[in-house]
């Protein structure tokens, strides 16, 4: 086989050798732009714990139009084939929010997906590496999808389940081939497993009672009938909370108005709590059944063969939900160490309890984030999946 | 077997631009009243689609000297410059022409085309031409019928142009053409850039000042005068069918090459001169353009005033800085039905379609007269702004600020305005495809694949039906009441939509080749 002519320098000589026969090219048009959203379907073929997304979602994710992150940031998405056949996809993003709020330079790769072939993996990510450098930037991160505020980490521990909704999942070869690649560990997130039928550790709902009659905290559910008020004010805690998080950016208001309204549909309001100190919202727990479990039942799509059998399917599965993911819980500047998120934490696990569930998922959190970390653990959870984001100098 | 009429009649386009109503080429003008208001169906309408920059069309000074030369010389000269078709009035014009534009000699030419094909006499197997990728099919001719070898910059791009000039064998023979003013979006050429360029790698310029000459300029000699780099250009270009009122072009430089091109170029050898009238037209029209120069400047301030009118609307009025204005629609089948409601509010102007400019960029192309009136000015933009609204391409209200435009004033040095963005093309892969079906896509799939389209259009139906918002749900119920309220609108939304369906939306071939 043909090498390709790459100066042997030592940062490349341990790289897998560039396979002659693959092309990449970015994806122009909407035949590819399917290929591009159907090609997984071949490589999860034999996982029992993919979901498979509903392809209208996908697309209306990749529509600039649609995706209120295309308001601001840049995506190429590149196809890898050999003889016709595609066998990699990877996306290049520039996330001009991401450099303005961490001041660097750094761009993502994501959407990633490849049969397993190293040598194809690096054509992609050599890819998506020449596309941001030729806009500038001197580092590449990733697997984003496609920004830290949508999902982001690629899967390397706690293949033995389902993803929880909005959470990515992978094969596990991935983790290897990235590695063979040059790519570095920047950092793993964490998703901790908690079930209801186990009681709380009695210490923390002492002490965490104590704290309510003390700080005078009172929790409630989200108003659904003020909704846009609600989703203004769940924005300035979720803005504060994270600010200085690694990775975060804020949300634009379109990007939280988006997400608020794909969240509504399936969330509960008992399960989307306020707590408020005298009067003034201070912390939120947002947690929303696993729609993953009902999506998975669709199998991709709503109609087959014009007939909404997807959609009953879809309807029929959402009725047996019996999982939750808490996605946000978020604290004011100025009131955490408190105990708040310990509140908030009973509270949801009781409303769950009383609401059937069986448990659930808590994620993602930052792996250094040990403030939050323990308290999680501090409530019996278990750490169930591991994902890492990697990086690589451009 | 194939027969080589069977492109004509397997063209589809044609016979469905017809059946629509959509088709807006060949307009029969019934008559004309003063050049800026014309009949076309028995309607009236005021004429911004023609080239006739200073109105001596319809000047009645122009007229009597055209009337006058064929009473004393007939209707034609019946042959070619070189043997009988030659008369005094073709030298005095040439003369004339040479004294305006500063140059040793000029030649008169039967047509601004064949001008144009002229050039190809000069061009030897050896030399090498850089030329516009925008510039006028004519010229993109005129190279074609030489033996020479074609180096196409990208448009103004001046980089491009000395990456292929440095490239290119020194020891070749090189000329440098571009258009002055580029007809469909108005821009200049970057004169003093070429210039430069042609002193350091040795190669001649040529101008073509069709739609400048008469227009730029203190003088209204052109792109040249306008960048006081007369001396500079070699050859210059005009024809008389713009400014002029009349028909015809001339080609003007030193002797020796104008003589050369005289006795060789093929399209003035082998074909009939200039008729009598159309030479007195321009002779008459040439002394106003001298006599008159409050002509150019009202010329330029309708631009002024007609560009910052749309603007102020929400309208693009591109990078044009010349009374070329062209409005930017985007959609082809938009640009259509725009240029239809248009007609029927009275006014005339043309729609560009690609493959004249890139696709998804179509527009509506308006030029003016001196000689037109502020009233109808006004009309105008009021007509443009009703239609506008009423086909989605601006906004209900107008925006609280708009660029306004620089125009290319005498002592000025604008090349074109800022690119603004709805022009930049998308630079994102994902928008740039909609994804539209054709017949002939469609009669290649098989069965399978049909089904598979109709079952991918039920899914994405209940795809948005699932997605629907209280809100969306809202807005549904007074859907009935907008549509009828729309109903005038409806046949024409459902063309647009439709029509989608069956025409190639240009997307072969980016750049414009055959333009006008």
């Amino acid at each position: 086989m043909a090498l390709p002519a790459e100066p042997s320098s030592p940062a490349t000589a341990s790289l897998p050798p560039l396979p002659s026969d693959v092309q990449v090219t970015p994806v122009r048009g909407s035949t590819e732009k399917m290929q591009f959203i159907r090609f997984p379907y071949g490589i999860y073929k034999n996982d029992p714990n993919w979901v498979m997304p509903l392809e209208m979602e996908r697309k209306d994710f990749l529509d600039p139009k649609k995706n209120p992150f295309f308001q601001y940031g840049e995506v190429e998405l590149f196809l890898a084939r050999r003889g016709g056949e595609v066998v990699g996809r990877i996306a290049a993003i520039r996330n001009p929010r991401h450099m303005e709020v961490h001041g660097t330079k750094e761009g993502f790769f994501g959407l990633f997906e490849c049969v397993n072939d190293a040598g194809i993996t690096r054509a992609l990510l050599d890819a998506a590496a020449a596309w941001l450098r030729e806009r500038g930037m001197n580092a590449m991160l990733g697997p984003a999808n496609v920004s830290s505020n949508q999902d982001w980490g690629l899967l390397i521990d706690g293949f033995d389940t389902p993803p929880a909704i909005m959470m990515p999942h992978n094969p596990p070869y991935y983790a290897a081939l990235l590695e063979a690649c040059g790519l570095t560990k920047a950092k793993d997130l964490y998703a901790f497993e908690l079930s209801s039928s186990a009681a709380p550790p009695e210490k923390v709902v002492r002490i965490a009672e104590k704290l309510r009659v003390r700080e005078g905290v009172t929790v409630r559910p989200v108003n659904m009938k003020d909704l846009d008020a609600e989703v203004k004010r769940i924005r300035d805690i979720y803005n504060s909370a994270w600010e200085k998080n690694w990775g975060f950016v804020p949300f634009t208001d379109a990007e939280f108005d988006h997400l608020a309204k794909d969240l509504k549909a399936i969330v509960r309001p008992e399960l989307a709590l306020m707590a408020e100190v005298k009067g003034e919202p201070v912390a939120f727990a947002l947690t929303v059944p696993d729609a993953n479990q009902a999506i998975k039942a669709a199998g991709g799509r709503l109609t087959h063969f014009g007939l909404p059998i997807g959609l009953a399917k879809l309807l029929l599965a959402s009725r047996r939900i019996n999982r939750l993911r808490l996605i946000i819980l978020g604290i004011k500047e100025g009131y955490r160490r408190r105990g708040l998120d310990a509140i908030l934490y009973l509270d949801t696990l009781r409303t769950a309890k009383q609401l059937g569930y069986v448990g659930g998922e808590i994620s993602w959190t930052l792996e250094d984030n040990h403030l939050v970390n323990r308290a999680i653990e501090s409530m019996g959870a278990q750490r169930s999946k591991t994902y890492r984001v990697y990086q690589r100098s451009l | 077997m194939s027969d080589v009429f069977d492109k004509c009649s397997n063209w589809k386009d044609y016979r469905i631009a017809k059946a629509t109503g959509l088709y807006p080429y060949f307009r029969a003008i019934e008559a004309s009243h003063g050049a800026t208001e014309v009949e076309i169906e028995g309607r009236r309408v005021v004429m911004v689609g023609s080239n006739n920059y200073l109105g001596l069309s319809a000047d009645p000074r122009v007229k009597e000297a055209a009337i006058k030369a064929v009473e004393k010389f007939g209707t034609t000269c019946s042959g070619s410059r070189l043997l009988n078709g030659t008369l005094a009035l073709h030298e005095e014009l040439e003369a004339k022409l040479a004294k305006f534009l500063n140059r040793e000699a000029a030649i008169v030419i039967s047509t601004g085309f064949q001008t144009n094909l002229a050039l190809a006499s000069i061009l030897g197997r050896h030399d090498i031409v850089f030329s516009d990728r925008q510039n006028h099919a004519s010229l993109v001719d005129g190279i074609r019928l030489s033996f020479a070898t074609e180096r196409k910059f990208r448009h103004n791009d001046m980089d491009h142009l000395e990456q292929l000039l440095a490239q290119a064998e020194p020891n070749a023979g090189k000329i440098i053409v571009t258009d002055g003013v580029f007809s469909m979006e108005g821009d200049l050429c970057n004169l003093p850039r070429i210039v430069e360029l042609a002193k350091h790698y040795n190669a001649r310029v040529m101008t073509d000042d069709a739609h400048s000459m008469g227009v730029l300029g203190d003088k209204g000699r052109g792109t040249s005068e306008y960048f006081g780099l007369e001396k500079e250009t070699d050859l210059v270009m005009g024809t008389f069918s713009k400014s002029f009122a009349s028909l015809g072009g001339v080609l003007a430089g030193p002797f020796e090459v104008i003589n050369y091109i005289r006795h060789k170029a093929r399209s003035v050898i082998f074909s009939a001169s200039m008729t009598p009238a159309s030479i007195a037209a321009a002779l008459k029209a040439l002394e106003i353009i001298e006599a008159e120069p409050q002509r150019r400047e009202r010329l330029l301030d309708i631009a002024e005033k007609m560009h910052n009118g749309f603007r102020a609307m929400g309208f693009d009025t591109g990078v044009s800085v010349t009374p070329v204005v062209p409005v930017h629609i985007g959609d082809q089948v938009k640009c259509f039905r725009f240029w239809r409601a248009l007609h029927e509010a009275g006014v005339f102007a043309n729609p560009v379609i690609p493959p004249a400019v890139e696709a998804g960029h179509a527009l509506i192309r308006t030029s003016y007269m001196a000689t037109h009136t502020d009233a109808q000015l006004d009309r105008v933009l009021d007509t443009f702004e009703t239609i506008g609204r009423k086909l989605n391409v601006i906004p209900e209200t107008r925006p609280t600020v708009y660029e306004p435009v620089k125009i290319a004033r005498p002592g000025t040095r604008v090349l074109h305005n800022k690119a603004s963005e709805t022009w930049a093309a998308g630079s994102a892969g994902l928008l740039a495809d909609k994804g539209g079906l054709t017949l002939e896509q469609l009669s290649r799939m098989s069965s399978r694949e049909v089904a598979g389209k109709l079952f991918d259009a039920v899914e994405q139906l209940t795809w948005r039906a699932a997605n629907l918002q209280p809100d969306d749900l809202r807005k549904l119920g007074n859907a009935p009441m907008k549509l009828w309220e729309k109903r005038g609108e409806l046949p024409g939304l459902l063309l647009e939509k439709g029509a989608h369906f069956f025409m190639r939306n240009g997307t072969n071939g980016t750049q414009s080749e055959d333009r006008n």
